[in-house]
């Protein structure tokens, strides 16, 4: 708090976003310690002056303080795949429950001790579980983080990697984030007219017309009247890079004049500074005497810059076409139009004079007096206006354009004033054309906003002093209601209630921001997105997201890549719990029907932790098949990552078809061996009996205990095999969910590789020898790896024709009950 | 005492017949077992080659077609040029 200030400005946009320095002086303007002038705050910066204050918050108590206290108080909620896995293990976990449950009673009931019944549950629990998911799902994320970091997206937290495809809206900053956070000269008013600059960052926007001497008159005051000079040694930088002593309005001023005028520099040498009054806020101008370059002229030539109103006011004529006029109601009039109009898009506007002194009254050498002012300050020449505004970073408008069609609300959520909020939005596309506030369609009906409608606005500006007194539903009202909302002058605590706002309502928020007033609404977002170069540490401690080259087009990709790897884990899943059906199903059928076992538990294993880890993730790799970016963000509702149908598909359509290829597999290898099936059927006992050594067969043979082992590991190895085989067509049509094979093609070269490495690990298994020492596996003979065949080309069949059937009927049967 | 040669030629007699019906009596095991035979050896070294070859041709997929794809790939695109003017730090 203030005694005593000079001239005396900061900077608060690391805490407010305004980009503007803000006078202080001791003055109480305000009951908002926000907006009262006699209050400067910790860990912004002093620009200029000098000041005298005392300390009256320390620590947590300052407002930097009760933000960090508000962020780390946050508690971040679950992701939204987090979520999804839970949901889906509840399923597994359910299935695995009920059917383990229901097989240990069925045991009993059959007359199994306790001990055996203990443990043909605990092999259907472990037949039911898939061990190799939860690798395969980490790994499909970290190679999408991999993916998003090669476009400039760092990701902190592996999860957050789908979210931002989940993500239904987007509450972003706008200093920083949609705006280059620099103040750049967007246009000028001389000879009654209004000129557009090039805000572009490479110059590659239109340009006016130069050849107007007025122009050439207003880019000298403007270079002339202006104390902010490029730091030493930057002659090679481009004009728009170099770094620039002075405060924002000036460098803005500077860069203009240095790129459509040349040196600013050698102008200055050229029209020596004999005196100056610099900019304070009560005259609310800047003035300099300058000596000309013209040698045989003696006269002074006195520049002034400043608030136009004040500028206008000492101002007797104008110049117009390079010819000084005298100043009429018209040129007043169209000039305040001018003024209105830049003002109205959120610009900060100055005006421009200038006055030849008179040789006689102020001869060469005359000794100006800046602090007694001994020269004339009025009946000067108004030339014009040139206006500044933050701009638009040149991706913005396209992302903010993806990100709506793509089904996303995009809300700006700023600490600045209502109307550059507003023009900014409208520049960017977060307020679209066409699209009115409540004032905007007062103004056009010449009403008053108490009269119109609430519904026909679809797009409002909401300031920080009325979001304090709105309740819950009004806000949630305000929410629902609006497809376009600009927040002005929001405080951090306010940015915080308006995410709560929007999760409130069911959506998934991302939060972009750079400063220290976006941390605590960073971390409660469910992704938050920090802007790497130009963000504060605290936001990027914050964020789960870091944008390492502050480029917000980057959110789009985020978006993408998002929303293929949620559909790649559906994909992946499926494939994955396929193949739990044939592992359980033999189990089942020992118990039952008292068979010697079809498959073990080591080969069970083999399959969920080695055979199929490959392919599951190499769907990871999968193109999208539609646009992904046309579609609506998912309901987390309803659009569930494993769903009936997914269960459905796998466990009751594509396993079972599987598991019969097994056990068809399994019925041969003991028919060739002599075991008829109908032999085989309550058998059990006496083949898993050590002392049963002469067991005989349908042809009589009779087979030791160990002979017998031999040909039950040799069916276990076969079933496995046979697993593999019908995993190949499992893994072709689980690449698409509605395309065909065929429209996709087989462009996944991870895939292929996951063909043969899985086959090779097969085969390797089968063969190596030592595996019927260590694992038990034997050697088949070739004829029995064609036994899962047909059944392999009956699984893609089916699958093309089911996948056919939902293609033609969209929103009939076949959709509704089988696509996942 | 005679008994014992008599005996040891008896023994020698008998077992020299008996010789050559064993040794006929295992020929024809040997051919009745035939089809129960089956050579696994050359099963597994048939299987590993099978295996090693599908690996490697797996490799071989990945290496070679990351590289002509990675060609094909346009260049990535050089990262906006925007900088923050910091102010008057």
């Amino acid at each position: 708090m203030f005694s005593l200030s000079l001239c005396f400005q900061v900077d608060n946009s690391s805490l407010t976003g305004e980009s503007e320095p803000q006078s202080r002086s001791p003055d109480n303007t305000h009951d908002n310690p926000l907006e009262t002038r006699n209050v400067a705050f910790f860990s912004t910066n002093c620009v200029e002056g000098t000041a005298r204050g005392i300390v009256i918050c320390t620590g947590d108590h300052t407002v930097m303080g009760r933000i960090a206290t508000l962020t780390s108080g946050l508690e971040t909620g679950k992701t939204p795949i987090a979520k999804e896995i839970e949901h889906f293990i509840h399923i597994i976990t359910g299935v695995a429950v009920f059917l383990g449950v229901t097989f240990f009673i069925l045991a009993i009931v059959l007359g199994y001790s306790w001990l055996e019944a203990v443990i043909f549950l605990i092999g259907i629990i472990v037949a039911n579980v898939p061990e190799g998911l939860l690798a395969t799902v980490t790994v499909c994320l970290t190679l999408t983080a991999k993916r998003m970091a090669k476009k400039n997206c760092l990701v902190k937290n592996l999860e957050a990697v789908e979210t931002l495809g989940s993500t239904s809206t987007i509450c972003s900053d706008k200093t920083g984030t949609l705006t280059q956070n620099r103040m750049t000269v967007a246009h000028m008013w001389f000879d009654n007219q209004i000129h557009e600059a090039d805000t572009t960052e490479d110059q590659s926007g239109a340009s006016f017309d130069k050849s107007s001497v007025t122009w050439l008159s207003l880019a000298r005051v403007a270079g002339l009247c202006n104390r902010a000079q490029f730091k030493a040694g930057q002659d090679a930088l481009p004009i728009l890079k170099r770094d620039v002593a002075g405060d924002a309005s000036e460098s803005a001023l500077l860069k203009c004049i240095e790129l459509c005028c040349g040196s600013v520099r050698a102008n200055r040498d050229r029209n020596k500074k004999v005196a100056e009054i610099p900019f304070n806020s009560t005259n609310k101008y800047q003035l300099s005497i300058h000596e000309t370059e013209d040698t045989n002229d003696n006269r002074y030539l006195l520049v002034m810059k400043g608030a136009p109103e004040r500028i206008l006011d000492c101002c007797s004529t104008i110049m117009v076409q390079g010819k000084e006029q005298p100043m009429d109601e018209e040129l007043k009039e169209s000039f305040q139009n001018a003024y209105m109009e830049l003002g109205g898009l959120g610009e900060r506007v100055l005006g421009f004079c200038h006055t030849m002194l008179a040789e006689d009254q102020y001869p060469k050498g005359f000794a100006f007096d800046t602090d007694d002012v001994n020269f004339q300050t009025d009946q000067l020449c108004f030339i014009g206006l040139m206006s500044m505004i933050d701009p638009p970073r040149a991706a913005v408008p396209d992302a903010v354009g993806k990100c709506r069609s793509a089904g996303i609300k995009v809300i700006m959520v700023t600490g600045d004033h209502p109307i550059t909020a507003k023009a900014i939005a409208k520049g960017v596309g977060i307020i679209s054309e066409g699209n009115e506030t409540v004032e905007d369609i007062a103004a056009r009906l010449n009403i008053p906003v108490s009269q119109v409608n609430p519904r026909d606005a679809k797009a409002c500006v909401i300031h920080g002093t009325d979001l304090k007194d709105l309740s819950q539903d009004q806000m949630d009202d305000i929410l629902r209601n609006h497809t376009e909302i600009v927040f002005a002058r929001t405080s951090p605590q306010q940015k915080l209630i308006i995410v709560e706002g929007c999760q409130r309502l069911g959506a998934i928020v991302a939060v972009t921001g750079d400063g220290v007033n976006d941390s605590p609404a960073l971390k409660k977002a469910d992704i938050g997105v920090a802007m790497g170069i130009s963000g504060s540490d605290v936001s990027k401690q914050a964020a789960d997201m870091i944008l390492l080259d502050d480029n917000f087009a980057s959110i789009v990709t985020g978006v993408e890549e998002g929303r293929l790897i949620f559909d790649n884990l559906k994909k992946s899943i499926a494939y994955t719990l396929t193949s739990n059906i044939p592992e359980i199903t033999p189990f089942l059928l020992f118990i039952c029907a008292n068979i010697p076992l079809p498959l073990g538990t080591i080969t069970i294993l083999c399959i969920d932790l080695g055979t199929d880890m490959v392919p599951a993730i190499s769907l990871a790799y999968e193109t999208a098949e539609s646009d992904i970016m046309k579609r609506q963000p998912r309901n987390p509702f309803r659009d569930k990552l494993v769903n009936e149908r997914l269960i459905s598909i796998a466990y009751g359509q594509i396993g079972m078809i599987q598991a019969v290829a097994g056990f068809f597999a399994y019925f041969v290898i003991l028919a060739e061996n002599g075991f008829l099936p109908s032999k085989l059927v309550g058998i059990r006992l006496n083949w898993d009996d050590r002392s049963v050594n002469d067991l005989e067969d349908s042809y009589g043979q009779q087979w030791t205990y160990e002979q017998r082992k031999i040909v039950e590991f040799t069916c276990h190895t076969a079933f496995f095999v046979s697993i593999v085989v019908v995993q190949w067509a499992d893994v072709i049509i689980c690449k698409t969910r509605r395309n065909s094979v065929f429209q996709q093609g087989m462009r996944n070269k991870i895939l292929i590789f996951g063909l043969f490495e899985e086959t090779a690990l097969a085969a390797f298994l089968s063969y190596c020898p030592g595996m019927d020492v260590a694992l038990r596996m034997y050697p088949l003979k070739p004829s029995w790896w064609f036994c899962a065949f047909p059944y392999s080309f009956l699984i893609f069949v089916y699958d093309e024709v089911r996948k056919l059937l939902l293609r033609r009927n969209p929103g009939g049967w076949v959709e509704r009950e089988t696509y996942y | 005492m005679q008994v014992g040669t008599m005996d040891l030629v008896t023994l020698v007699v008998f077992g020299s017949w008996l010789a050559p019906a064993l040794a006929s009596a295992e020929n024809a095991d040997k051919d009745y077992d035939s089809p129960f035979e089956y050579d696994y050896e050359s099963l597994r070294i048939g299987g590993l080659v099978f295996a090693v070859v599908l690996f490697v041709l797996g490799i071989v997929l990945i290496v070679t077609k990351k590289c002509s794809c990675s060609s094909d790939k346009p260049r990535p695109k050089a990262p906006d040029e925007e900088t923050a003017v910091p102010i008057a730090q």
